[in-house]
């Protein structure tokens, strides 16, 4: 063994020598070597130096002897290139330094050839290189130093390796192993990171297994071998979890030809599809389920039968299409329950199930909105934009994610128009003429979208109210346009109208992030609007309804009486008619109602987002493709061009969506199963329609902080849904005849009644107590103090981490007049260096010299 | 029928596409309507009340006089698709960067750019102008002579570019083309150019410019580009002559040979 390590070092000598050879060729280049170089020899030598204070503190936990000869060494060391570099500044012959050069060449190679090796070995290496040093330059040879290197050689063989080598040998294997940890954040160029991985690998895997002696180098083969399969078996189970997110590969190909903001939309879609998908677990585990299975089947009473009138035509696709006929009368509406306390052998609460699902779905809602917005504030931290624009702007404005060519020239574009407006941005705040123009404009932008909203909502009232009249006159005498009406002209509002205000917003010059949150927050204005109206018109025909089954109910006790006095007197002691249940009068049911309205819109808005994606993108993008060989201009680069995808609408139409669901999930438990078939189609039918028919962005821009403004959005339109619903619930009573609350005074009656019956008396009473408003209103109270503090600790908080961002700042500021203070005193140093070299001037290694100053001026 | 609220709701859209396009509709006013007005009017075509406005206008003999002249018609007045200032002043820097001797101009239209660019030529070189229409280049020829540049500068050939370009060689005696400018019809530039690559007149960085390449556009031209892998091209990216809303591209290609 050691002679092979002998031979191996002679080898590395002989190549040494062979390398000083040539070196002796090429010197007079050698002498003009660039200053990178330089400084690449330096980091080396810092490197070095780097290593050996890291040794010396391994080192300190050893026993006494070893120590001191270490010392001893690295102090020699330290001497030694000391009086080398004293020596090259005094001006030595041109040889020595040359050599010195050479040496330190061929100990940086020998450090990165050997570099899988142990540090043992290195340590050799130096002590041998120091040897050779001293041959050369002192010619003192220690006596001492040779037994030390001779120690060393036999260090090196693991099988008779003394404990305390071993734990040496074992340091060095964990610092490999904390060095490929760490590769990854090291400052090197990636050639050198390659080769660094590769051999402490191979050092890792050599050294690890020879660990250990006996029983206990078993052991830790074993140990080892068992760390190393529990990673793959973690690292396989992390691509697992990656792989088993839905549709994530679909997403990241967007993002990668669409940059974040598009993705970002795709990511809410997704995230929506999880909360309709546990809303739907909700409503069909807890509520249809249960009444199709453990319920009174089809045509066992009145309310869960169609009509006589409406037999003929209840299973025509028309009347089905329109949430009528056999639709109506099953699980997917609130009049198909019955009232009945409990139904089936499990003794199932139905009206209270009905009622807690109603209210869980919102609770939930809530909750997972709440919580994602906290978590959303927590990740995007305390940016501020204003402060250093220029620098966020080099160094951040790139998005990583982007993978295609096309998207990324569309970024390099943006991103120099972006500088190019930011420096005319920043020319213009110092010149401070142009602003009364731009704040025209943008006052004016604003009241053309307040006269668009204003129009857009007289037009949806006039049609409310046209609507009613026709409902009056009766549907079967309008045309399918009038009766439709009502839903064309939302539908087709709210799909002109934000592409007017996108082409209004061009008017107000904004960063494109801030000019989609104004476009958002106009569109969801129109949304709202719409919404309102139209459940303000919803509720017009509530009360048109509950008139009608006042009038209904005053028949049915009319028709009742007339049916018994006409069968009574014939024979009494007979059973009660049996009268078949389609034939029995029934009210209104306006719960039904609402429910089929809502149902309605949801489909209609569907059909049309699908139908505008066709059109608006597809059959444009064909027509544009094919169209181009035969036309006159460039279709593709001119005038239609491709679409390009509109974050802002999708984003809000999805939001309005989600409302909708919220406010009707109450009177149509089958919302949240439509709604997530809808959302599963639209997942797909948009990831194929923006791959294959739009183009990117021309201005791509990351979406980092829109996450939250979606998230905020969300909560407002949740709130704003449920606040109908909760509305409706609470005031209006429930029909007499359809529904599970059916007999009620209030639909929340339910609870009381639970608590009455199902419980032990003390809990009806505990909760009396718990809802006397002398308990509640201190609670409430008490919530809001709580809020109040937790509110004002957060500010002070922001408060300290503005302070301490000051801080930070004034230490930067601090630090660079010290930089700046030792580069002047590094420059004084070197001209003190040309003087001397002018001095000595006609000496031909006066450049060597120069060099080895601007190096040593570099450390400073 | 369908029912006036429906119709209405249709308004927004209509809003749009007006303001979205509103420079096309503009472009179309101007370059078609008034111009069929105005031939109807007057009786003289295009080019010809062009040609009297520069007379009235222009100093004769200063080049950059019958621009500007020629610039406040367009943009004012009437609307010819000229270079225009804008995409001139990259043409002339492209020039001056170059300073071609042999220089090869691919419709002259009523002389305008042939005036840019002789303009900007390096003394004893020579342009070759070629314009198909007999009457447009009636008036080209009067220009250039107004603007001072005589036989030995400027070179007019009326005939058809595809007919013109076999037969520079055997014609003109020319060996090698310098520069090439290309502003004749768009549906022409992509043979032209594969014309002009099997003539042999193009040398290792021969620079060719083609002015219009995204409006009205010329896609094949541009494909052709791409694939051949003769050249290094890029296209500089400028609003329509005379109109502000409208983007167009002028691509600059430098021939690099087979390699």
């Amino acid at each position: 063994r050691r002679r092979r390590r002998d031979g191996e070092r002679d080898k590395k000598r002989r190549e040494n020598g062979r390398r000083k050879a040539s070196k002796d060729v090429g010197e007079g280049e050698e002498k003009y070597q660039t200053k990178r170089e330089k400084r690449e020899r330096g980091k080396t030598k810092r490197s070095k130096n780097d290593r050996e204070a890291k040794r010396r503190e391994t080192y300190k936990e050893e026993p006494v002897k070893v120590k001191s000869n270490k010392t001893r060494e690295i102090g020699k060391n330290a001497k030694n290139e000391n009086t080398r570099k004293w020596e090259a500044r005094m001006g030595e012959p041109e040889e020595s330094y040359t050599k010195e050069k050479k040496k330190r060449k061929s100990a940086k190679k020998e450090m990165e050839e050997d570099g899988g090796h142990s540090i043992a070995k290195e340590e050799t290496h130096q002590v041998n290189k120091i040897k050779k040093k001293k041959k050369k330059e002192t010619s003192e040879v220690d006596n001492e130093d040779n037994e030390e290197e001779d120690d060393k050689e036999k260090e090196l063989r693991p099988e008779d390796l003394s404990p305390e080598e071993l734990e040496k040998l074992k340091e060095a294997v964990d610092e490999r192993k904390k060095l490929i940890q760490s590769l990854r954040g090291k400052p090197w160029p990636m050639k050198k990171k390659l080769v660094a991985l590769r051999e402490s690998q191979e050092f890792v895997e050599k050294y690890e297994g020879a660990l250990g002696k006996g029983k206990g180098r078993k052991l830790y083969a074993y140990k080892v071998m068992m760390t190393k399969k529990w990673m793959k078996f973690q690292r396989d189970l992390e691509n697992f979890k990656t792989a088993c997110i839905p549709w994530e590969m679909k997403i990241k190909e967007i993002e990668s030809h669409f940059g974040s903001s598009v993705a970002s939309y795709f990511i809410f879609l997704r995230w929506m599809y999880g909360i309709n998908m546990i809303l739907f677990g909700l409503t069909f585990g807890l509520v249809m389920v249960p009444e199709a299975l453990m319920g009174r089947p089809y045509g066992s009473i009145p309310r869960k039968t169609v009509p006589r009138a409406e037999e003929a035509s209840a299973m025509d696709f028309a009347v089905l299409w329109d949430c009528g006929g056999y639709a109506q009368y099953s699980v997917l509406f609130y009049g198909y329950y019955n009232n009945q306390r409990a139904i089936g052998w499990l003794k199932f609460r139905m009206p209270l199930s009905y009622f807690l699902v109603g209210v869980g779905t919102v609770a939930y809602s809530y909750m997972v909105v709440i919580r994602t917005m906290a978590r959303n504030a927590n990740e995007s931290g305390v940016g501020d934009d204003n402060s250093f624009n220029f620098s966020w702007k080099t160094f951040t404005s790139w998005d990583y994610l982007i993978g295609n060519p096309e998207t990324a020239d569309n970024k390099f574009a943006s991103i120099t128009t972006s500088f190019k407006e930011a420096i005319l941005e920043e020319q213009e705040s110092r010149k401070d003429d142009n602003i009364h123009l731009t704040r025209f404009l943008r006052v004016l932008a604003n009241f053309l979208v307040l006269c668009c909203l204003a129009g857009s909502g007289y037009l949806i009232y006039f049609v409310v109210r046209r609507s009613q009249k026709f409902a009056l006159d009766g549907l079967e005498n309008h045309t399918w346009w009038e009766r439709n009406e009502v839903n064309m002209v939302m539908s087709l509002l709210g799909m002109f109208c934000p592409m007017l205000f996108d082409v209004i917003s061009t008017l107000e010059n904004y960063h494109p992030r801030v000019a989609l949150q104004w476009q958002l927050g106009r569109i969801f204005a129109l949304f709202l609007g719409n919404l309102y109206t139209f459940i303000i018109a919803l509720m017009d025909e509530i009360n048109l309804k509950r008139e009608e089954e006042m009038i209904v109910k005053f028949n049915i006790t009319m028709w009742e009486t007339s049916l018994y006095n006409g069968t009574e007197p014939e024979n009494s002691t007979a059973p009660p008619i049996s009268i078949h249940p389609a034939d029995v009068p029934r009210g209104p049911c306006w719960e039904t109602m609402v429910g089929q309205e809502f149902v309605r819109l949801i489909i209609s808005d569907t059909m049309t987002t699908y139908i505008t994606l066709l059109i608006g993108d597809f059959i444009r993008a064909v027509l544009v493709r094919f169209l181009n060989y035969c036309w006159c201009w460039d279709l593709e680069a001119g005038f239609p061009s491709y679409s390009e995808f509109d974050v802002s609408g999708n984003v809000l139409g999805l939001i309005f969506n989600q409302g909708m669901i919220w406010m009707g999930a109450f009177y149509a438990p089958c919302l949240p199963a439509l709604n997530v078939l809808r959302l599963h189609v639209s997942m797909y039918l948009q990831c194929w329609s923006v791959m294959c028919c739009n183009v990117p962005q021309e201005r791509v821009f990351k979406a980092s902080g829109s996450n939250n403004f979606y998230m905020a959005m969300l909560l407002v339109i949740l709130f704003l849904s449920t606040l109908p619903a909760i509305y409706t619930i609470v005031t209006i009573p429930p029909s007499f005849d359809c529904g599970p609350f059916s007999g009620k005074k209030r639909m929340f009656d339910v609870i009381h009644e639970t608590l009455e019956s199902d419980f032990p008396a003390w809990f009806g009473k505990v909760f009396s107590y718990a809802s006397n408003p002398g308990l509640v209103l201190p609670f409430i109270l008490l919530m809001v103090l709580a809020i109040y503090y937790l509110q004002s600790t957060s500010k002070s908080y922001k408060e300290a981490n503005v302070e301490l961002k000051k801080k930070l700042q004034a230490q930067n500021e601090e630090n660079k007049k010290k930089n700046k203070r030792a580069a002047l005193q590094a420059q004084m140093v070197l001209e003190e260096a040309r003087k001397v070299a002018s001095q000595t001037a006609g000496q031909p290694n006066n450049s060597t010299v120069l060099q080895e100053y601007e190096s040593e001026a570099f450390y400073f | 029928m369908v029912s006036p609220a429906i119709a209405l709701a249709f308004l927004p859209l209509l809003l749009t596409l007006i303001i979205r396009y509103r420079y096309y509709f503009v472009l179309f006013y101007r370059a078609v309507l008034v111009r069929i007005w105005r031939d109807c009017v007057t009786g003289l075509s295009r080019e010809e009340r062009a040609y009297q406005y520069v007379l009235v206008h222009a100093t004769p003999g200063d080049p950059d006089s019958i621009l500007e002249a020629f610039d406040v018609w367009c943009s004012k007045v009437e609307y010819i698709s000229n270079i225009g200032p804008k995409k001139g002043k990259i043409l002339d820097r492209l020039l001056m960067e170059q300073s071609p001797l042999t220089v090869l101009e691919l419709g002259a239209h009523c002389g305008y750019s042939t005036v840019r660019i002789a303009r900007a030529l390096p003394l004893g070189a020579r342009l070759y102008s070629v314009e198909m229409d007999q009457r447009n280049a009636a008036i080209a020829e009067k220009i250039i002579r107004l603007a001072g540049f005589d036989d030995d500068t400027v070179e007019l050939i009326v005939n058809p570019s595809d007919e013109v370009i076999p037969r520079l060689r055997a014609d003109y005696g020319l060996e090698r083309l310098d520069f090439v400018f290309m502003d004749h019809w768009k549906k022409s530039y992509c043979p032209d150019l594969q014309l002009l690559e099997g003539s042999g007149l193009l040398g290792k960085g021969s620079m060719i410019v083609a002015d219009n390449v995204l409006f009205p556009g010329a896609p094949k031209f541009l494909r052709h580009i791409r694939k051949s892998g003769l050249y290094e091209w890029k296209v500089h990216r400028a609003t329509l002559e005379y109109s502000k809303g409208i983007r167009d591209g002028m691509a600059e290609l430098v021939y690099q040979g087979i390699k």
